[in-house]
């Protein structure tokens, strides 16, 4: 079952040019992608329609079944809240302890306390923060952020994870661990999409790839799919 | 009260920058002029019962003196004993008539104390004064035939039912009810766009933030409950500070005030009902605003927002 279409889909910033021409592509539900290319191909932005943060300016999108240009707008939070995003800039509230970045989208959807403790205590000590829960983003090293932002993408157990240079700024045990943890997830159903740049992650995991060049979307190179 | 003792955990890093005092000091500001001009308004309402019910329910029957022989400055024996005479008739018709249940010829030192404060100074004990009958109606009084058969019984009395003096003082008191209530509604107006203004500029310096939590799946309103929270904490303390604030104003108020005639400027009691609208009414009427505002303000940034 395809969980995201994109047909002849276009995006434009204002009255820019085209960043993204002619994009079509499908993800089947519990595939594991990676969308690789240069610097400035257009990876963020094809995230950014991805996650609901970016109209196309023409093309169709299904997301889940459902066409988002005919989506009310009252009906993209619950949308939204089955996509796990990890942001580049991990896009932390900087005011608040790990625990709390982490709780967030359990918060939003209306969990109890006690089973947000429960759940959010558990991944955290997972992704090796589980003595660091009190702890400020800012104290934070840029690593021990990112498993942050990675713990918040998939806390709520969502159906869609797409994740922007999740391992960009962590040592390779680290990344191998979280590439796992993201493994694990697809295992469970999840369907995965990871923007990287990293040529050595890619060849080392072997999954299918979503390649952009120029705002083009390029042939996939081979590699084995593990469940599309 | 919980949410000041209580620190809520707010998603979005408000920091208590000027932003924040400017709601604070604007709710104050507005308080403060809104807690003074119901008093005045409470005060003024007082003080116009007092003087209407003093001035509406009689009429005052001035009988002027007979001028003095060329050359004297004082009434002859007869001049006298015609005066008052004609006085007299006033009290004995006072007896009589129906709409009429009591009379009281006003003393010289009554008359001299109502004349000297707007004469300004001492009036001379040889000067003739006007005899003045106050003439309590009933409340059936039909005044016109009052005033009738006064002028038959007594031609050049002059009878003043207060008509023009309570004219006048209504519309002094309906101008400066009008004038406060302009001055709370220019006041309340500059508040809200004070706080609009404000929680404007929070999007806009929040904005990733605000971004991050739509895309983690918030509501609109979830993300608005945020900056009203915060709007409203600015605000309470701003309404706190304005009722303390009009609080020292009425006491300082009051003890000037308190040395002024009674006659013009009757002690405004209050019930403790109307002390405690008082200071609620405003406090309510910044929270209702702060919230409102905030919502109002961010729901429309937001619903233009991916």
């Amino acid at each position: 079952m395809s969980l995201v279409k994109f047909s002849s889909v276009g995006l434009r910033y204002s009255t820019g040019p085209e960043v993204l021409h002619d994009i079509n592509f499908e993800l089947k539900q519990g595939s594991f992608h990676f969308l690789t290319g240069p610097s400035g191909a257009g990876k963020t932005s094809l995230l950014k329609l991805l996650y609901l943060g970016q109209r196309p300016t023409r093309g169709i999108i299904t997301m889940f079944g459902k066409d988002t240009a005919l989506l009310e707008r009252s009906r993209l939070p619950a949308l939204r809240r089955q996509i796990g995003v990890v942001f580049q800039d991990f896009r932390l509230m900087p005011h608040l302890s790990a625990f709390d970045n982490v709780s967030l989208p359990l918060r939003i959807s209306g969990m109890g306390e006690a089973a947000i403790k429960k759940n959010v205590t558990e991944l955290l000590e997972w992704v090796g923060l589980g003595d660091k829960m009190n702890y400020r983003p800012p104290t934070l090293s840029g690593g021990e952020q990112q498993r942050i932002a990675v713990a918040r993408a998939v806390i709520g157990r969502p159906k869609l994870v797409l994740a922007d240079e999740p391992t960009g700024n962590i040592d390779q045990d680290i990344g191998m661990k979280l590439l796992h943890l993201f493994e694990e997830l697809n295992r469970h159903g999840t369907t995965v999409l990871i923007a990287t740049h990293d040529d050595e992650m890619v060849r080392r995991f072997n999954y299918p790839q979503l390649r952009l060049e120029n705002g083009l979307l390029t042939p996939a190179a081979p590699g084995k799919a593990k469940a599309a | 009260m919980k949410f000041l003792v209580k620190k809520h955990r707010s998603d979005i890093a408000f920091h208590d920058g000027a932003g924040a005092r400017l709601i604070t000091w604007m709710t104050g500001l507005m308080v403060f002029f809104i807690t003074l001009a119901l008093t005045a308004n409470l005060a003024l309402s007082s003080i116009t019962k007092s003087w209407m019910s003093g001035l509406s329910d009689s009429v005052t029957v001035e009988i002027s003196p007979p001028p003095p022989a060329a050359g004297s400055d004082s009434l002859t024996a007869d001049q006298k004993k015609d005066f008052d005479g004609r006085v007299e008739k006033i009290l004995w018709l006072s007896k009589q008539h129906p709409s009429v249940s009591s009379g009281r010829r006003l003393s010289e030192d009554d008359i001299r104390t109502l004349i000297e404060p707007w004469l300004g100074g001492k009036i001379p004990s040889d000067l003739p004064l006007p005899a003045l009958v106050e003439l309590k109606l009933t409340p059936e009084a039909n005044l016109q035939q009052l005033q009738k058969d006064i002028r038959n019984l007594v031609p050049g009395a002059n009878i003043d039912n207060h008509q023009d003096t309570l004219d006048d003082i209504g519309r002094l008191i309906g101008t400066v009810r009008a004038f406060l209530l302009l001055l709370t509604g220019v006041i309340t107006l500059l508040a809200v766009v004070a706080i609009a203004g404000v929680i404007r500029s929070k999007l806009a310096i929040h904005r990733q933030e605000v971004e991050t939590l739509h895309f983690l799946g918030a509501e609109d309103d979830y993300i608005a409950g945020q900056f009203r929270r915060h709007a409203l904490r600015g605000t309470i303390l701003g309404a706190l500070g304005g009722i303390g604030a009009s609080l020292l104003t009425l006491v300082i108020i009051g003890s000037v005030t308190r040395t002024i005639d009674s006659a013009i400027m009757p002690q405004v009691q209050l019930m403790p009902v109307q002390w405690i609208l008082l200071f609620l009414l405003p406090l309510l009427a910044g929270a209702v605003l702060a919230h409102v505002t905030a919502q109002v303000t961010v729901m429309r940034t937001l619903a233009k927002m991916p």
